[in-house]
């Protein structure tokens, strides 16, 4: 495969990667701001999910009472912000970042409550199950190495299109003779 | 950050308007608790369900909460949280709250502590003997010793129709009752069985609908719209927080 094909299959690869990580940002903030069965869409509603969300990030006790509402409403948003930004591309290696940083510190959160034996549900997603190896494998071994894969790749992108070109008249291997 | 959002949930409002998903969760919390609520009070009635509950069932908010009384974060749900909300939520007509039996089997006494719960229920006790079950548990999981603190949260003649309801009621655990008996309790028929074993398993039976994975876990119904179950421990402020918002629909 020349370099030129392989890095068009990276570039496709970094798309496909950077959409999937999209989607999962965008549907776990979905989850969370989503009405309640029976309400509209109001800002009343998003409120009042965003405050039953405040109940399980409680629920994981990590935050000070204080930092849990605030945490709780301000997290899907961003999520939803980041999900955005993912799929526009632009600054790729600092959406990646930050989308690297975000899933590890939810690995830990999730690996902390089961270390410590908390019965509780997970919240990635809206309520659900039972934080449990399910979820650690979900976020750990697929959604991690995930955005790690599309973090790496823009990096590698960026440098490869940020290097210098040879110039044209240069004598490469070929014209050696 | 906030404009973005703000903007969203416009668009979303003005798009989504009619997509408000369809009450296929409705549900009335019509039960045999809740079907008794008003009797609370009246020990002296004729012995029917137990009434394991606060407050009026004309309350906009109903949360149940599935409990087992041997479980260390079901008590402090009712320490920190429940005993904030009754005083305050439930007395002023905003929450009715419910007690469900949900022993696991994991808990060697919890069973035993459910039957004692129902039993005081059915007098009218169920309030007094809850507080005593969550005060004192750790020293009777330790020992299994239930019986005297039901007893020390009672007048004698109280606690002597207690006694009566649990007749027949051998020591078992969750995880030890047998099927065949609790078909025999659930269908009603006075013989060998427990008598108050059929109001655990009816409560059992709610919760495996849900399902209950854990305890404590609660289900909050809003005018008819029942919300997707929770667990673990919440603090009351943020409680308190969310049924403000709901309250402000």
């Amino acid at each position: 495969m020349s370099n030129d094909a392989r890095r068009r299959w990276g570039r496709i690869l970094l798309i496909v990667g950077r959409i999937a990580l999209a989607a999962i940002f965008l549907s776990a903030a979905y989850a969370k701001m989503k009405p309640q069965p029976g309400m509209p869409w109001t800002h009343g509603s998003v409120h009042t999910s965003l405050s039953m969300f405040a109940m399980g990030v409680d629920s994981y006790q990590m935050l000070p009472p204080w930092a849990v509402s605030p945490f709780a409403h301000l997290l899907p948003p961003l999520e939803f912000l980041l999900g955005f930004w993912l799929l526009t591309g632009f600054g790729l290696r600092i959406s990646g970042l930050v989308s690297t940083a975000l899933i590890c510190a939810f690995v830990a959160a999730m690996y902390s409550a089961y270390e410590r034996g908390l019965t509780i549900s997970c919240g990635c997603f809206g309520p659900g199950a039972q934080i449990g190896p399910k979820d650690l494998i979900r976020d750990g071994l697929l959604f991690l190495p995930l955005a790690l894969a599309v973090t790496i790749g823009a990096f590698l992108i960026h440098r490869k299109s940020s290097a210098p070109s040879l110039p044209e008249s240069a004598p490469s291997a070929t014209h050696a003779d | 950050m906030g404009v973005l959002l703000y903007l969203g949930i416009c668009v979303a409002t003005s798009a989504g308007a009619q997509t408000a998903p369809p009450a296929a969760h409705s549900t009335k919390p019509a039960t045999s608790a809740t079907t008794h609520a008003h009797t609370a009070t009246s020990a002296t009635a004729a012995l029917g369900s137990p009434v394991k509950t606060y407050g009026s069932s004309s309350a906009p908010i109903t949360m149940e909460v599935f409990s087992d009384y041997e479980c260390p974060s079901c008590r402090n749900l009712f320490e920190t949280t429940l005993r904030q909300m009754i005083p305050d939520y439930v007395a002023s007509g905003k929450v009715y709250l419910i007690h469900r039996d949900y022993p696991l089997p994991m808990h060697k006494y919890g069973y035993e502590a459910a039957r004692w719960l129902n039993a005081a229920a059915r007098i009218g006790q169920f309030q007094a003997v809850e507080a005593a079950l969550y005060d004192n548990q750790n020293a009777w999981a330790q020992d299994g010793s239930i019986e005297k603190y039901v007893a020390a949260a009672m007048s004698p003649a109280q606690f002597k129709r207690v006694q009566s309801q649990m007749r027949g009621c051998g020591f078992e655990t969750a995880a030890s009752v047998k099927p065949a008996a609790l078909a025999l309790a659930l269908g009603g028929q006075a013989g060998e069985t427990c008598s108050v074993d059929s109001f655990i398993e009816q409560d059992r039976a709610l919760g495996n609908k849900i399902p209950v994975q854990s305890t404590p876990t609660y289900v909050i119904t809003y005018k008819g719209n029942r919300l997707p179950a929770g667990s673990g421990i919440v603090s009351w402020p943020i409680l308190k927080q969310f049924f403000d918002s709901l309250l402000s629909q």
